[in-house]
């Protein structure tokens, strides 16, 4: 599927030095760029060692075969898929255990907290957080449906969900934090009755978790927000990859993930802390992977701390022959060559308007 | 082929697509021959240039250089056959025919940009006024959260009425009396080593400037964390001083007191409940634990080890005298490191410092005041040590140098 917008793979003519060279003037001496090797970086590099840095070689251009800087490669996608789906199922787990822990609200009553003192419950919030929610999820799948490099960004957003969705399991089994409010009724505990737990987990995941679909019957979930996760991502996404002056898309998708996080609180479902802290786990980590996957001088420097994070493997599994920052651009996806609608949004990356005639 | 300075823009984009540089074409489209020419590497350094390129332009200089040497060759076309002077560093002057020409040809040469010279002349300034900035907005942040402490004190539901939380560490591991102790002398001894590492850097100025800013910036978030709020004690064994109900005197004094005694509860000064979210002994311990091993030298891989075991057997007795939730240390250390990470790569990378469309990272609410730090550092800092005061002339420097700082 070789669009025509593919660009001739960036020969890599640069003298690059031994990698075991140190002292080296590129700023990727002394380590070899570990994501950036395009194939046939290895002859190359022999010949220019031999040949040195002196201005008299001449260029025998080999016609390569074209390598797309965006290739679409579904099986990663598929295996982010089975990532996130993974997670989400130990979510749920997770819950049904810490479910046994929490302790009753008659001997563990509400915590205090900030917004829950200036602001009375309203019923039916809740629900206004979870059709907001749905909205946001649908508009984004129907704009996942006409992004040209689907595969992409689908891959991205399952790799995130299931990290941040992993997240949550870990502080939600540590500490179990009580009922936020005296409303909130829980289901029975089952002690040690595994059949029974089975079958809650899978009316849970068959459910999605959402009240309004009676799945939401089990306490202890509270740090943090599944919700407010679900919300923000979706928003910076359908933000990320839409072209930049549709302003009022933006405005109207901003308003909607805001409202349902404040209904949240406002229905005194979640205390405020899980909602902050989903929120500020939730943007840190989508700004930390695009700021890695977008940036491609990262991705040769030696002093990238954002390194350090354990899922760097798998980011350079998933990205390592994404070359260039992913454009905004549209097409039908049924390909029928001539009526390829390409939106030509503002370009946000100097790397990328080159790549793209 | 005609000459280089007769070059339309058409031409410029020709001759990148046929040396292979096809993703230079946009970003210079509008260069002509003689600009083309005139390209320097300080102009790589910038956006949008330096956004294109790993290695700072220096391929695309590399040719261009070929040019401008192809198009003297071609303008001083009298008795020159040696085109190479360029690529001889040493100046080897081999007498030619036609020497005259040549000091001509040497007059107009390529100048050869030595990194070297240019980088170590101040591209890390110590501007004291900004670190004084920092110390300044880590000191507010310090006195807030110990304010917010005292205010979030009153409203912890007593341990009768609320009971702990129900904790997996706490439920593996019974509570030891005497470890808290242990933490908060390794805490103090962790700070100890980084302020003598301290003050045997030789970049002191910036390098402290950043541990403030990023100290006030978790304190700061931390008083976010508990006073929205406001979790249980985790223990029975707690003894919380009473509540001060609108007594505002003794509210400031207890303040002072926690302030004094730097909030430890070896110095007594920690009698107050309810700062659980998030734990500022693991910050404390995580953050001058990373510190210490990016400002000190490779190969003292067994001060890296100490400090580390320091830190994080001071973690683990916190947990081990049911002292704080799993999940207050957990997001203390997250954020710590998060923070602490992020801030390095965008001090690292030139072109994080720019806000662009193509950086992320410009969106965090702390751009500003990081620009404001970090604008005239360029590079990464080096590692080098220096004694403080007098004996200025007996500049150790046994650190180990960034190799990519001479050459850059």
């Amino acid at each position: 599927m070789a669009s025509q917008e593919c660009v001739d793979a960036r020969d890599p003519v640069v003298d690059i030095p031994n990698p075991g060279m140190e002292g080296a003037p590129v700023p990727n001496g002394g380590k070899t760029c570990p994501v950036h090797i395009p194939g046939g970086e290895d002859t190359k590099r022999g010949f220019r060692k031999g040949i040195g840095r002196h201005n008299d070689y001449v260029k025998i251009s080999v016609p390569d075969f074209k390598v797309s800087p965006l290739p679409m490669e579904w099986w990663k996608t598929i295996m982010a898929f089975f990532y996130a789906g993974f997670n989400l199922v130990l979510t749920t787990v997770v819950i049904t255990v810490v479910h046994e822990r929490v302790p009753p609200k008659e001997s563990s009553p509400p915590l205090p907290d900030k917004f829950f003192d200036y602001i009375d419950r309203v019923n039916w919030a809740f629900t206004v957080t979870e059709i907001n929610g749905m909205v946001l999820l649908a508009i984004w799948m129907i704009q996942l449906f006409f992004f040209r490099y689907k595969s992409i960004a689908i891959r991205r957003f399952f790799f995130l969900i299931g990290t941040l969705y992993l997240y949550r399991c870990v502080t939600m089994y540590i500490t179990t934090l009580p009922v936020p409010g005296m409303h909130m009724t829980c289901a029975p505990k089952l002690h040690g009755d595994s059949h029974a737990k089975i079958q809650r987990i899978l009316q849970l995941i068959s459910g999605g978790g959402l009240s309004i679909t009676n799945s939401h019957l089990l306490c202890g979930d509270f740090l943090y927000s599944g919700h407010t996760v679900m919300l923000t991502l979706t928003y910076l996404f359908i933000k990320e990859y839409s072209p930049r002056s549709f302003w009022w898309y933006h405005l109207m998708c901003w308003l909607l993930s805001a409202v349902g996080v404040v209904c949240i609180l406002v229905a005194h479902e979640h205390y405020s802390v899980d909602v902050v802290v989903a929120y500020f786990i939730t943007s840190r980590l989508f700004w930390w992977y695009h700021t890695m996957a977008n940036l491609q001088i990262l991705k040769c420097s030696p002093n990238n701390y954002l390194t350090n994070t354990w899922w760097n493997p798998l980011f350079n599994f998933l990205e390592r022959n994404v070359q260039t920052a992913v454009p905004c651009s549209y097409s039908w996806p049924i390909t029928c060559p001539p009526a390829c609608l390409k939106n030509p949004c503002k370009k946000y990356s100097m790397v990328q308007s080159t790549r793209e005639e | 082929m005609k000459k280089v300075e007769q070059w339309s823009a058409e031409d410029v984009s020709d001759w990148l697509s046929k040396e292979g540089m096809p993703e230079y074409q946009d970003a210079l489209h509008q260069t002509d021959g003689p600009a083309l020419l005139r390209l320097t590497e300080a102009d790589f350094r910038n956006p949008p240039l330096s956004l294109l390129s790993c290695d700072g332009g220096q391929q695309i200089m590399e040719r261009v250089k070929t040019l401008q040497i192809e198009n003297h060759m071609v303008a001083h076309k009298n008795g020159h056959t040696n085109g190479h002077v360029v690529g001889l560093p040493n100046g080897t002057s081999k007498p030619l025919n036609g020497t005259m020409g040549r000091k001509d040809l040497r007059m107009e040469m390529v100048h050869i940009h030595i990194p070297t010279a240019e980088a170590s002349r101040s591209s890390f300034p110590t501007e004291w006024r900004k670190t004084g900035a920092a110390f300044c907005y880590a000191v507010v942040c310090f006195v807030t959260t110990t304010i917010v402490i005292s205010v979030v004190h009153e409203r912890v539901p007593s341990k009768e009425h609320t009971p702990p939380l129900p904790d997996k560490f706490f439920d593996l591991f019974n509570r030891v009396e005497w470890a808290f102790s242990i933490c908060e002398i390794n805490g103090v001894l962790l700070v100890g080593l980084w302020l003598v590492q301290w003050i045997l850097l030789k970049h002191r100025s910036i390098i402290g400037r950043r541990f403030f800013f990023i100290v006030g910036t978790l304190y700061l978030y931390r008083c976010i964390t508990m006073y929205i709020t406001t979790l249980p004690v985790p223990g029975m064994h707690f003894k919380c001083s009473p509540k001060l109900l609108g007594n505002w005197e003794a509210q400031m004094r207890r303040v002072l007191k926690m302030i004094a005694g730097g909030g430890l509860t070896i110095t007594g000064a920690h009698d107050m409940c309810g700062d659980y979210l998030y734990s500022g002994h693991t910050v404390m311990l995580t953050l001058t634990y990373l510190f210490i091993k990016e400002y000190s030298p490779k190969r003292f891989w067994y001060y890296h080890w100490f400090c580390w075991t320091l830190s994080a057997v001071g973690i683990f007795c916190i947990l081990l005298a049911h002292d704080h939730y799993t999940v207050d240390v957990v997001v203390a250390y997250f954020i710590t490191t998060r923070l602490f990470w992020w801030y390095h790569t965008m001090a690292n990378q030139q072109s994080l410092k720019e806000t662009s469309q193509g950086n992320p990272f410009s969106r965090v609410w702390w751009y500003r005041p990081f620009q404001y730090f970090e604008e005239n550092v360029s590079g990464i800092v080096p590692r080098n040590y220096q004694l403080p005061f007098s004996w200025r002339g007996l500049n150790w420097s046994r650190g180990v140098k960034y190799s990519r700082l001479d050459l850059q």
